[in-house]
């Protein structure tokens, strides 16, 4: 199955927040009070009501200073690590290419929020006695991409920054997009998210380097989720397996040896 | 260190009963082991993914709840012990933290002891033997594993670092290994195996006979049963 992706060109994003207002607009999440603190940024985070949003960032190189815009929300990871800890399968890694998420089956444990490298899930916590809490992530509008829509944020988009479809189609729009902006004089164009964790599924064209933007410039998948599934599990069957033969193997002595209580003796 | 008392406690049969377990040691024994039971069956549905379908929906909402219930039980257990039994849980808690010659040799003897029955390999041991202050040590120490780790994870969500957090998941995991193995190996023991009869049967009566406390605890029955009655003895005594 060929695999689907979105693609984020900066470089056409006029930050006018669209896309933002398109998902909550789909997913009916509600709008949250917000303060002004001295940025258009708005809002500053992602939230249980905002799985998607633009962020404003101030770069200077060569004397010049640049405003850079980027959509942010799941980047829908190949090696997803938030799949790989979610306890209830909550989380899937759907073969076409974004993680989507079952809400139904979420259990609040949020390891998924801790476990993600891009710091993306967020957990609405309705009572930290009880533990309830359901995560909340972008899905890539997992309900309408597997029914041949694009997802809300790129139907909605005005000057074509988002653009939604076959992987490979995005990466060459993207890759032919860098050419043609470093033709301009943009000579820190790049693509983002080629190869990154697996590849993936949401690619940026960026204008200047992903630190800029407050991307990772090589995310990585947490050490100790690695150590979780290479150690923990294993060491776990392997204990409670060697212990079990050890068990049966010396009841079946006792037996043979026909040993009693010492009261009986 | 306190004196305690061990008096002999009637007859069963023709065998002389000797007092093992005050009730408040059964009572802390007993609630430790429900709440571990519970604990590692609702902590098992998000352990191992072949059990996933009772992590989620309506019923990992109800094994969550549970899961934080028995943790308030097992915080309880030792409480209980300490302030009902505070000289036996003091005692206890001394003897799991001492090792020496006898416990090497008895460890070492073991196998052949519970599988032929090699009598009279074992070096004599204490109101505990080897086996049991060794499964006692691994729940003290997880126990505090168990409840700084799970309190991060319930409390700490959002607020302390992700690699805390994360490292809490994996020492719970760890912590969880290393008692189930020693607690398969207890429950084996006391149940399946049959020359430790009367060690189940005196965690419900307190009691075991003297032949069990002698072949099994002679240290113990020698030194703090015997000793005791002997200092207790007076033949002049009204009584």
């Amino acid at each position: 199955m060929s695999s689907i992706a979105m693609l984020v060109d900066t470089s056409k994003c006029t930050a006018c927040r669209g896309c933002q207002i398109a998902c909550k607009q789909w997913w009916d999440l509600a709008a949250t009070r917000t303060k002004q603190t001295g940025s258009y940024e708005n809002p500053r985070d992602l939230s249980p009501e905002t799985w998607s949003r633009v962020t404003f960032n101030e770069y200077e190189a060569g004397g010049k200073l640049q405003w850079l815009f980027l959509n942010l929300g799941c980047m829908h990871c190949t090696q997803a690590a938030c799949v790989d800890v979610c306890p209830t399968g909550a989380l899937q890694h759907n073969d076409t290419g974004f993680v989507s998420l079952d809400r139904e089956q979420c259990n609040g444990c949020g390891y998924c929020v801790e476990a993600c490298p891009f710091r993306i899930p967020r957990l609405d916590v309705v009572n930290t006695l009880t533990g309830e809490a359901k995560a909340s992530k972008c899905t890539l509008c997992q309900d309408r991409v597997t029914n041949g829509l694009t997802p809300a944020c790129v139907k909605t988009c005005p000057p074509g920054a988002l653009q939604f479809g076959d992987r490979t189609a995005m990466l060459s729009v993207a890759r032919k997009r860098v050419d043609t902006l470093k033709a301009q004089g943009v000579a820190q164009a790049r693509t983002y998210g080629e190869t990154e964790l697996g590849g993936l599924g949401r690619l940026y064209v960026l204008t200047a380097p992903p630190t800029a933007y407050g991307l990772p410039e090589a995310p990585e998948y947490p050490a100790l989720v690695n150590l979780w599934h290479n150690l923990a599990q294993p060491l776990g069957y392997a204990g409670a397996g060697l212990m079990t033969a050890g068990l049966a193997v010396n009841w079946l002595l006792t037996r043979r040896a026909r040993l009693s209580n010492v009261e009986e003796k | 260190m306190a004196t305690i008392t061990m008096p002999l406690a009637g007859v069963r049969g023709r065998q002389v009963l000797v007092v093992r377990f005050t009730a408040a040691e059964r009572a802390a024994h007993w609630v430790h082991f429900v709440a571990f039971s519970v604990l590692l069956v609702t902590g098992m549905f998000i352990y191992l993914p072949w059990l996933h379908a009772f992590a989620g929906g309506a019923a990992g909402e109800a094994s969550r709840l549970i899961h934080r219930g028995a943790a308030v039980l097992f915080i309880a257990a030792p409480l209980v012990y300490l302030v009902f039994s505070p000289r036996e849980f003091l005692y206890s808690l001394k003897e799991s933290f001492t090792w020496g010659a006898d416990d090497v040799g008895w460890l070492k003897n073991a196998w052949g002891y519970y599988s032929q029955g090699k009598l009279g390999t074992m070096p004599p041991q204490g109101k505990y033997n080897s086996g049991q202050k060794l499964n006692a040590l691994t729940q003290i120490i997880s126990f505090g594993l168990f409840v700084i780790t799970g309190l991060i994870m319930w409390f700490g969500k959002g607020s302390v670092p992700s690699n805390v957090f994360l490292a809490s998941v994996i020492v719970h995991d760890l912590a969880v290994i290393a008692t189930v193995l020693l607690f398969m190996l207890h429950l084996y023991l006391v149940v399946l195996h049959p020359m430790m009869r009367e060690s189940i049967t005196s965690m419900f009566e307190g009691t075991v006979t003297r032949a069990f406390a002698e072949e099994h605890h002679g240290k113990w029955y020698s030194e703090r049963v015997l000793r005791k009655r002997e200092e207790e003895f007076d033949p002049l005594s009204k009584k």
